[in-house]
């Protein structure tokens, strides 16, 4: 039984960091933009900042870490793992670059190939993992899928990045992006997020509750949601929003499972990481409602780019964002914990985990990210720059005390007094 | 808490020092969290064997809860030697949480 290394973990919250405060700046940056509509370079290229590095980055890690606990079995490669940083860590910024100066030249060619080369390394990681542990579980078969998903999703992403230029299918890149985006939102970060939380909240609360069927059947929906949005969207364009209907009834017994989770828990006391982690689960709920809305529900609703930018948003800043915030002092305390205390638990008193980062600062960091994530929200929906701009400054903020808590915990040593 | 031992006066010293080490998730030692299963002593001056287990397979704290084990155990019988077994037959389940540590779950 071996945990996986700190120093190949480390980076990839790092590195998720930083992202999130360049993508904060570069919004609040954008101005007017934000109130038209979403194809455009800088807001490609902090949806792609957003996504990759910053969601995808520290899920990345973050599943490195707790891989074992998943499969119940150890890392196949440490090795994989650091390629997988570093080959997506130099492909990011090259792709985003070439977002925001909107050329689909060599940095757009390269960084998708370097990103498309990472994820594949995670895959074989993941994959050779779960045939070594030999422990096939739900959770395990979650992340699996979820890579797969991911690895479908950059793929896709590389082809479009060649269309641009080459034109070689038979409609322009535009009209895939809808594809693109939702194999990533919903097969990668909703599928991970599923399989890792629904492993994770009862080993948190120390929960009695476990239901693998319930489970099995939320895979089963999401996958065929999927499916079906793919099928519908190349063969039966305009069907394809109906493909909502079974990712959206796996949510709601997501949701089912998280709350069972909750009331059968041992342990009474939530804290704050917690707080905010099963608060993204509720928020999965308001970029559905918003996708509601646009497929034509109201009438006129999809003549307004603020309902699309909102709902760009509620993805990425919203549910994504939050379950991020809440997790990250869940788990990289522990890494830094095992890091500097591991050899001294047993004989001297150490701190706890939670004791690593400052509260303040994260108390800060919640309720600046909160009340700028609301106020934002609505500057999109009434297109109010005025607000946009407030919130955006606010969600600097968050970012600022997201990354101070990250820094402090990271370079923490152990007190020799 | 129940613990298997052949030695109780040693046992109950034992834990007494295992009650230093503290899950760092739950802020619970691990004999109140009643992970530690059988502790069986040798003739005095050789070994400690203890058996115990992990809230979860492949908790990501087990390397150090059982090397913690292992130094407490050392520090307390510094003649001896300490063997620990992690076992997951039977697994842990929240019964074998003593009542000092469901009350203070409950806090």
């Amino acid at each position: 039984m071996k945990n996986t290394l700190h120093t190949v973990v480390i980076p990839f919250y790092i590195y998720a960091a930083i992202s999130f405060l360049v993508a904060t700046i570069l919004l609040a940056c954008s101005g007017t933009a934000l109130t038209q509509h979403y194809f455009q370079p800088r807001l490609l290229a902090i949806t792609h900042i957003m996504a990759l590095g910053w969601g995808t980055m520290i899920i990345l890690g973050s599943s490195h870490q707790l891989l074992p606990v998943l499969i119940e079995g150890n890392l196949y490669s440490r090795k994989l793992a650091q390629l997988s940083f570093i080959l997506a860590a130099a492909g990011i910024p090259l792709l985003v670059y070439a977002f925001f100066i909107f050329d689909f030249g060599w940095p757009a060619r390269w960084g998708g190939i370097l990103v498309n080369a990472g994820v594949l390394s995670f895959v074989v990681n993941v994959a050779n993992s779960i045939r070594k542990s030999q422990q096939e579980n739900i959770h395990a078969i979650f992340v699996f899928t979820a890579a797969c998903w991911l690895l479908a999703t950059t793929a896709i992403g590389l082809v479009l990045v060649y269309n641009f230029q080459d034109n070689f299918l038979p409609k322009d890149s535009l009209a895939f992006l809808s594809l693109h985006m939702h194999l990533g939102i919903i097969g990668w970060f909703l599928l991970l997020v599923v399989g890792v939380g629904s492993r994770l909240l009862p080993m948190f609360f120390i929960s009695k509750y476990t239901n693998s069927r319930l489970l099995w059947w939320i895979y089963a929906l999401i996958n065929t949601g999927l499916v079906a949005f793919v099928i519908m969207f190349l063969k039966f364009h305009g069907m394809h929003r109906l493909a909502v209907l079974p990712v959206a009834v796996a949510l709601i017994l997501f949701v089912r499972y998280c709350y069972c989770a909750y009331q059968a828990r041992i342990r009474r006391q939530v804290d704050g990481q917690m707080k905010l982690s099963v608060l993204s689960v509720v928020m999965i709920f308001i970029p559905v409602l918003i996708l509601v809305v646009i497929s034509g529900l109201t009438a006129g609703a999809s003549d307004r780019p603020g309902l699309e930018m909102a709902y760009g948003f509620t993805i990425f800043f919203g549910w994504i964002t939050s379950i991020i915030l809440g997790m990250t002092f869940k788990t990289l305390p522990f890494i830094v914990w095992n890091k500097v205390y591991e050899e001294h638990a047993g004989l001297v008193k150490t701190p706890q985990p939670a004791d690593l980062f400052s509260s303040r600062l994260f108390k800060g960091m919640s309720v600046t990210y909160l009340v700028g994530f609301v106020l934002f929200l609505t500057g999109l929906l009434n297109s109010q720059v005025v607000l946009l701009n407030i919130s955006s400054g606010l969600l600097v903020a968050a970012a600022l005390c997201y990354n101070l808590n990250v820094f402090k915990l990271v370079l923490h040593e152990r007190d020799h007094k | 808490m129940n613990v298997i031992t052949n030695n109780s006066i040693l046992c109950t010293v034992a834990l007494a020092a295992l009650q230093n080490v503290v899950d760092p998730e739950l802020g619970l030692n691990v004999v109140d969290l009643g992970l530690i299963y059988q502790v069986d002593f040798d003739d005095p001056g050789k070994t400690i064997y203890l058996t115990m287990t992990l809230t979860t397979r492949f908790c990501p704290m087990g390397e150090s809860l059982a090397a913690a084990v292992t130094r407490a155990l050392q520090s307390t019988f510094p003649h001896d030697d300490v063997s620990v077994l992690l076992t997951f037959d039977p697994p842990w389940d929240h019964t074998r949480i003593s009542a000092e540590g469901k009350m203070f779950l409950n806090k």
